[in-house]
């Protein structure tokens, strides 16, 4: 019994720890940020690396997403009637939730691990030592770079991921179905609001991004150096971002989608 | 550093296991010291309180008269920018080329123009004979190669204080040899304080004009390499010679091998 409540407050001592570890990282992060933005070149190399690299993903599933939208939204739809508003449907579910959504959680899968692996292993191999020796701040010239280009390149992907679910709704709903194109398309531009809609989509993808190569970045930072610390850190990646941008995902839209 | 002792913290703030207690050492421009000892007696930390990525419980390090753990933290990276690290596996930055290794220092840390960093950095490549090897990522070199083009990149700067962590663990003789060659001459080209820390006696013994032996955080046994081979100090008599019995023992304290194995009841 005394083991159980010595190890429950040994848990929490370290969890707030590792809490105030990284909200000390997130600090130092936001002060070094000026390295990545003078040497944009270092920033530029990073979204080609983390941003370029995760298209095909996010452009392959934005499509699947779509088709598969166009199929149940049409069934569902044309029980009352109104396949027309396919279009409006599809386009709403992309873009205020799917679109950052999914690509949030890929983008932790494609990214976020790759990030936090290089990150481990740099630690690792003493790369980040190395560099703090030669009086270059590993927090300036490795992380904040990555940070920032993961911020940048987040939005940029969940736009493309809803453009091409927009298109392959399209596909399926008016190519394959022969739902009305000037109703699909009509639709969706009187319907969805351009700041409410759009706007808030495009802070889901924001925040989510930040959130994401935050843990990435932190998880890598913090791992042990050893391999079986880089992978159980890769995993938390994964693990946290995923419920970080689910939970953050609820919050958010509870703030800006609650009406009254 | 005088009177120096050190424990690794744990995140929660308590103190860990002691690695130093109470060292005294003094390294002089233009002289090359050994710091030697069996594995975990702290000789790595002690470069690492030299760096300054760890500070002290007791005691002071100075560099250059500047007291190491005292200074802010662009001062501390001032003094970094005059010390060389050279680390136990080279850690070189793997997405890098070997010349842009090399280069890594001069680029961050200086506004020289492309062709001069091309010149310094092929004058330090040339200087531990890997000017032809500039083109290559570190996973396409061995490991004594990429540990040069470390020593390469570790003096790119000049520093004033050049310290070596292993630089001759896992190496084949000829590399050795070369290896210590270029840390003595280096070393005197530059006029710089240089410290090895190592295991390996003998080769160092030739090298080195001051040893330190460092035995469970503490110093034991010093003087000039003829001292210590004439030491009569068990420990050191120990070490020099290799043998397995002494005051340090091969075997991790253990139950009776005997019992262990379930022979005697």
């Amino acid at each position: 019994m005394r083991a159980f409540v010595e190890g429950l407050g040994h848990g929490l001592i370290d969890a707030v720890a590792k809490l105030g570890y990284a909200t000390r990282l997130f600090l130092l992060l936001l002060r070094h940020s000026g390295t990545a933005f003078a040497r944009l070149r270092l920033t530029i190399a990073q979204i080609h690396f983390i941003g370029n690299y995760s298209l095909v993903i996010i452009v392959v599933s934005g499509l699947f997403v779509g088709f598969v939208l166009g199929l149940q939204g049409y069934n569902t739809l044309q029980r009352y009637g109104s396949e027309q508003a396919l279009g409006l449907l599809v386009a709403l579910s992309l873009v205020r939730e799917l679109g950052p959504v999914v690509t949030a959680l890929l983008f932790a899968g494609r990214a976020g691990t790759s990030i936090t692996a290089e990150i481990g292993l740099m630690k690792a191999g003493e790369q980040l030592s190395a560099m703090e020796m030669m009086a270059v701040s590993p927090i300036g010239r490795v992380l904040a770079p990555r940070f920032w280009a993961g911020a940048i390149s987040m939005p940029l992907l969940a736009a493309m991921f809803s453009a091409v679910g927009v298109f392959g709704g399209y596909v399926v709903g008016v190519v394959m179905i022969g739902v009305d194109d000037g109703a699909f398309w009509s639709q969706m531009q009187n319907g969805v609001d351009w700041l409410e809609d759009v706007g808030n989509g495009v802070i889901k993808s924001v925040v989510f991004g930040l959130a994401v190569t935050f843990i990435a970045v932190f998880e890598g930072y913090d791992s042990q150096p050893t391999p079986e610390g880089v992978s159980r850190a890769t995993t938390r990646t994964v693990v946290s971002s995923s419920l970080a941008v689910l939970a953050l995902d609820f919050i958010l839209t509870a703030l800006m989608f609650s009406k009254g | 550093m005088e009177g120096v002792s050190f424990a690794y913290p744990t995140l929660t703030g308590a103190p860990g296991r002691k690695i130093l207690t109470g060292v005294d050492m003094q390294v002089k421009r233009g002289q090359l010291v050994a710091l030697m000892g069996g594995s975990g007696s702290g000789k790595t930390t002690i470069l690492r309180l030299l760096g300054g990525q760890v500070a002290p419980q007791a005691g002071s390090v100075s560099v250059d008269g500047h007291n190491v753990h005292q200074l802010k933290h662009d001062d501390l990276f001032a003094l970094r920018r005059r010390m060389g690290m050279l680390f136990q596996f080279g850690a070189l930055f793997t997405d890098m080329s070997v010349f842009e290794n090399v280069a890594f220092p001069l680029r961050e840390h200086t506004d020289l123009p492309e062709e001069a960093i091309r010149d310094l950095v092929l004058m330090k490549l040339n200087a531990v004979g890997l000017r032809g090897a500039q083109g290559l990522m570190p996973s396409q070199i061995s490991g004594g190669m990429s540990r040069r083009v470390a020593l390469a990149r570790a003096i790119a700067l000049d520093p004033q204080l050049i310290m070596y962590d292993e630089p001759f663990a896992g190496l084949d003789p000829i590399s050795l040899g070369i290896t210590a060659n270029l840390i003595r001459s280096l070393g005197e080209a530059l006029g710089a304080a240089s410290i090895i820390v190592t295991h390996d006696v003998e080769e160092s013994l030739q090298i080195v004009d001051y040893v330190y032996f460092l035995a469970e955080g503490k110093i034991v046994a010093q003087g000039t390499p003829d001292e210590i081979r004439a030491s009569e100090m068990p420990y050191v008599k120990q070490f020099v010679s290799g043998a397995p019995d002494g005051p340090v023992r091969f075997h991790y304290p253990a139950p009776d091998y005997a019992a262990d194995l379930g022979l005697v009841k």
